[in-house]
């Protein structure tokens, strides 16, 4: 966890790229949204939104503006798209960075790492969306619709009703967290270098795994736990900040905007937790590709002290030349 | 002549509650023998059923309603009105299916059901089965009671449209073959007598004579039954009981059972449940004593069957009850009964939800509802409070629902949002007090485009969304703005009027409007005209707002001479004075207009840089008004309308304009900071995944 909180200090210029991707991102549907909101100066509830949230006003102008609204929805989901494909691409150069240690210069390098890494992390995602697909309809769905055929004349609120609801809360949880680590690990791999492609990342990863996932969900949680609270604490903030004047809005704004910070920083601590916790089970030396791609070795000087420290460091025997059968072994 | 005409009609209504009733007049008197089988959903009846002829006129036919047999197959006019689905809840085909079979009904020993048919008077549908005509060996006299032997039977439905069951769960509601309403001349403003005995559609169902109803059920064991009388008797042989209810006084009895309820039993007790604000407040506005409020005030029971899941909800449903027992008898008056059943329907049973029925009728809990922020929605005191006063729009003030459906659905729209509002506030308040009322919820309708008048018979409406928005929130809508404009002593002195006019009787829409007319306001009669017999609407709006220096004359006076201007063709014309530095007067001109047909004052206040406010009164008879002032500080705003009065405002959002001297803060801004902020917080909850 330390780990984690000084990386992410260390590290905030990269949590600063972070934060910019979600603001840009964002400001894909700044356009609808400024045309949609225009009509507000304009109308009669102007004053009244400006004190606070005048209930009629609102709900008039949502009953009214259904075009406008479509369009911002529309805007905003295609930020959703945005966004989301920045970070399969961001991720990559992100964890680069961490793994090299070096704070900066950032942007240049995170753009160029990630574009190096974009293929194969795409492939791990949709890996990611399959498998927890797969293990979704196997361990959620399935047993939902039999617990819901068992259950049909059971009252609602009786024990097999909510058996099947809490089931799907728990176990879909479980899956996304166990299917999760296991993709976060291999975008890991493929960032060390440990895997060529994803295939080969998500082989690593179910290695890095075995006998320990449960140290690793536990990480997810609590940096998971933490970008909840931080959000929560800003959004209820800015909430009762209910600014009303010009410049307090622009305040709201970079207020709001530090949160949103904070949170990227809480992704970098995340990504560099998972890197320490990684690598406690790593030897000193690592070897990167597979047999036929050629063989490329490299050293790190941070890996080997932390391995040294925890893990057993296995020595030349147990080397070959293809990185996860050495960890297999 | 418009005037003299409202005089007689105020006249009229000062003379109208020497009319009212103590007591119903007494049409009908049920005795009722009722066996089912949970298991095979099988209804053994027998009714012993004495009518009396209520006109001058021998009636040789009676007529009943049949009410289950619209669940019978797809071809019934309910099934093919709701397309099987209704509030949101679908029909179950197969074995889903129910119906009511008369199997024999004697009168005097002669069997008349071999002579039976159905009718379809409304749609004229072959395959609909809800209304059964039964012609008669000799005609029963004016005034001559006729005692009749029936026996039916029939399958309970699966619940999707108010009555059915699910599980063990049964709700009967217009379960029993029930004679319809021979109206006689006068009823209802009808000029000769005949039946009233519409089919069962999807959207109405009420309206009976009153009568006393004896009921006595038999059903395993196990069952807890609540119904919408008193129990009298009980007794039990082999695994089953035989329990008896009795009520008088009504003009309808449905009951409900299921193994699983838990009773609670509480009870309104005026001197501790009428709010002591509220009963000042009404004596003031009604202009009588407290003791005199008070006077037809007694305790209540209160019995709440409910779902043993939903304790959570005891407290709340029980509260609201007691509030709208509180409020209507103040503000109508109170409530006639001995008791009132609450019936919490199950999860699973919803399309049973929210109906009434008198004396008793169903509410909702849903268990998300308990849990935090959701305690603040207050939609299972809304919809108690909601059916319990259909027990007076309906149904002690007994409206025809098939015909005129406002009377029953609006009018208690109007008391909900009024209680609701009162009691509760906003639904969901979220800091800074994001959150709308009742009042605002169902003003909605008043934004939209509408393709009917409010006035129609049920199922004669274009849409099933204008049946809605016509017989729910625009009637509520209109009565708030009808209060809204005659004051709040006129209209609820009207409002009590009309309630203690019409308590046990037979109201029509005009029975109502006669009361809100009666003070001689032409604004709301003609509004009642163009709303209830019209798609009327109205949109005030501000269409221009400007002001501008007054830099006084410029041009050539009489005497041709030049003022304020060199006409020397070679000499540079003078820069425009720097309006900033105009230290006055300034010329505003402000135009507003009214659209659409509904004709009703306005007020329109016209604000100053300086934050003097100036308010003048528009009678909005014409289609807009200019107003040109010479003010010492520039306009900043125009604003009709800004009490918010008229709440049938199409669009609330044209009442202001501001002019370029306005430097109050953006509202746009600020609303789109915070959607730039929730999409952020939106996007950002994929680095919980990705
Ligand atoms: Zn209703």
């Amino acid at each position: 966890m330390s780990r984690g909180f000084s990386t992410a200090i260390r590290h905030r210029r990269l949590a600063g790229v972070l934060w910019l991707s979600l603001l840009a991102s964002a400001l894909v549907s700044w356009f609808p949204l400024k045309k949609l909101f225009q009509p507000m100066d304009e109308g009669a509830f102007r004053e009244a939104l400006v004190k606070g949230w005048d209930g009629w006003g609102f709900l008039s102008f949502l009953v009214s503006r259904g075009p406008e609204i479509g369009v911002a929805l529309a805007a905003v989901t295609g930020a959703f798209i945005v966004f989301a494909l920045l970070q399969i691409f961001l991720t990559g150069g992100v964890l680069r960075i961490l793994i090299d240690g070096r704070p900066r210069p950032v942007f240049a390098r995170v753009v160029a790492e990630s574009a190096g890494l974009f293929k194969a992390n795409l492939w791990a995602t949709a890996r990611f969306a399959l498998t927890a697909g797969i293990w979704m309809a196997l361990l959620v769905a399935v047993p939902v619709a039999l617990l819901g055929k068992l259950g049909k004349d059971a009252p609602p609120n009786t024990f097999l009703p909510d058996l099947a609801f809490w089931w799907a809360v728990v176990v879909g949880a479980v899956v996304l967290l166990n299917v999760g680590l296991r993709f976060d690990l291999a975008r890991v791999a493929l960032a060390r270098g440990d895997a060529r492609n994803a295939r080969g990342a998500y082989r690593v990863a179910k290695q890095s795994l075995s006998g320990r996932r449960l140290s690793g969900i536990r990480i997810v949680l609590f940096w998971l736990a933490l970008g909840v609270a931080v959000q929560a604490v800003f959004t209820s903030a800015g909430l009762r900040i209910n600014p009303r004047t010009n410049s307090a809005v622009t305040g709201l704004l970079v207020f709001r905007q530090f949160g949103f910070f904070l949170l990227a920083m809480v992704r970098v601590g995340f990504w560099a937790a998972l890197l320490a916790w990684e690598e406690r089970r790593r030897p000193a030396y690592s070897v990167i590709g597979s047999a036929s791609g050629g063989t490329t070795w490299k050293s790190s000087e941070e890996i080997a002290t932390s391995a040294a420290a925890s893990a057993s460091p296995e020595t030349g025997s147990s080397v070959t030349t293809n990185g996860s059968a050495l960890l297999s072994s | 002549m418009k005037h003299i005409a409202f005089a007689a009609a105020a006249t009229l209504a000062l003379a109208l509650p020497a009319a009212a009733l103590e007591t119903p007049r007494k049409i009908v008197d049920y005795d009722i023998r009722v066996s089912f089988d949970p298991e095979t959903k099988i209804v053994e009846g027998s009714e012993t059923l004495k009518w009396t002829n209520p006109s001058d006129a021998p009636v040789g036919e009676l007529r009943f309603h049949l009410y289950w047999n619209a669940f019978r197959n797809d071809r019934s006019t309910f099934f093919k009105e709701s397309g099987g689905q209704l509030r949101g809840d679908k029909a179950e085909t197969g074995k889903g299916w129910g119906y009511t079979d008369v199997t024999s009904m004697k009168w005097d020993g002669a069997e008349l059901i071999k002579g039976a048919r159905f009718e379809s008077p409304d749609d004229g549908n072959p395959d609909d089965r809800t209304v059964l005509a039964v012609p008669l060996p000799r005609p029963v006299a004016p005034g001559e009671t006729a005692t009749l032997a029936i026996a039916w039977k029939a399958k309970v439905p699966k619940v999707y449209a108010r009555a059915g069951y699910v599980r063990d769960f049964f709700m009967f509601g217009q379960w029993f073959p029930q004679i319809g309403v021979y109206e006689p001349a006068g009823r209802r403003r009808r000029t000769d007598a005949g039946w009233n005995c519409h089919q069962y559609h999807a959207n109405s169902e009420f309206y009976a004579d009153w009568g006393d109803w004896r009921v006595a059920i038999t059903l395993p064991e196990k069952f807890v039954v609540g119904s919408a009388g008193a129990l009298v008797d009980t007794k039990t042989a082999g695994g089953k009981k035989t329990l008896t209810f009795e009520q008088k006084a009504v003009h309808n009895f449905a009951f409900t059972a299921d193994p699983r309820y838990v009773v609670v039993e509480d009870a309104f007790d005026p001197a501790k449940d009428i709010p002591k604000d509220e009963i000042a407040l009404a004596s003031r506005t009604l202009g009588r004593s407290e003791a005199e409020l008070r006077a037809g005030f007694h305790k209540v029971a209160i019995k709440l069957y409910r779902q043993p899941e939903h304790g959570a909800f005891d407290r709340r449903h029980i509260e609201a009850q007691k509030w709208a027992l509180a409020w209507t008898g103040l503000w109508a008056f109170p409530y006639p009964y001995a008791q009132i059943s609450i019936v919490d329907t199950p999860e699973d049973g919803l399309g049973a939800t929210g109906m009434e029925y008198e004396t008793i009728y169903t509410t909702v809990s849903l268990k998300w509802m308990s849990r935090w922020p959701f305690t603040r929605l207050f939609v299972p005191e809304t919809v108690t409070i909601h059916e319990f006063t259909h027990g007076y729009w309906m149904g002690l003030v007994a409206s025809n629902e098939f015909e005129e459906s406002w009377m029953d659905e609006g009018i208690n729209t109007f008391t909900e949002l009024v209680m609701v509002d009162r009691k509760y506030g906003t639904y969901l308040e979220l800091p800074p007090g994001i959150g709308v009322t009742n009042e605002e919820s169902n003003r909605v309708s008043a934004l939209t485009q509408d393709h009917d008048p409010i006035l129609s018979s049920s199922w004669k409406y274009a849409t099933e969304n204008s049946y809605a928005r016509n017989s729910y929130p625009q009637p509520g809508t209109t009565i708030q703005q009808i209060r809204r404009l005659l004051g709040e002593q006129a209209f609820w002195r009207a409002f009590r009027g009309y309630a203690e006019r019409w308590r046990f009787d037979h109201p029509t829409s005009e029975d109502f409007f006669d009361f809100m007319r009666a003070s001689g306001n032409p604004v709301v009669a003609a509004l009642i005209q163009k709303t209830w017999y019209g798609r009327g609407w109205v949109d005030f709006s501000i269409l221009t707002a400007t002001t501008r220096p007054d830099d006084g004359f410029t041009g050539f006076d009489d005497a041709d001479k030049p003022v304020n201007f060199d006409p020397d063709p070679k000499k540079k014309p003078p820069e425009k004075p720097d309006e900033k530095k105009h230290k006055g007067p300034w010329r505003s001109l402000v135009t507003v207009s009214r659209d659409g047909d509904i004709e009703m004052p306005v007020n329109v206040a016209l604000t100053f840089k300086d934050g003097t406010t100036v308010k003048r009164t528009w009678d909005g008879a014409s289609g807009w008004i200019k107003y040109r002032v010479t003010s010492s500080s520039p306009l900043v705003k125009a604003e009709v309308d800004p009490e918010r009065r008229a709440v049938l405002d199409r669009n609330p959002w044209n009442n202001a304009r501001f002019t370029k001297k306005y430097e109050g803060p953006s509202a746009a801004a600020k609303s789109r900071t915070y959607a730039l902020h929730l999409v952020e917080i939106l996007l950002s909850t994929l680095w919980g995944v990705l």
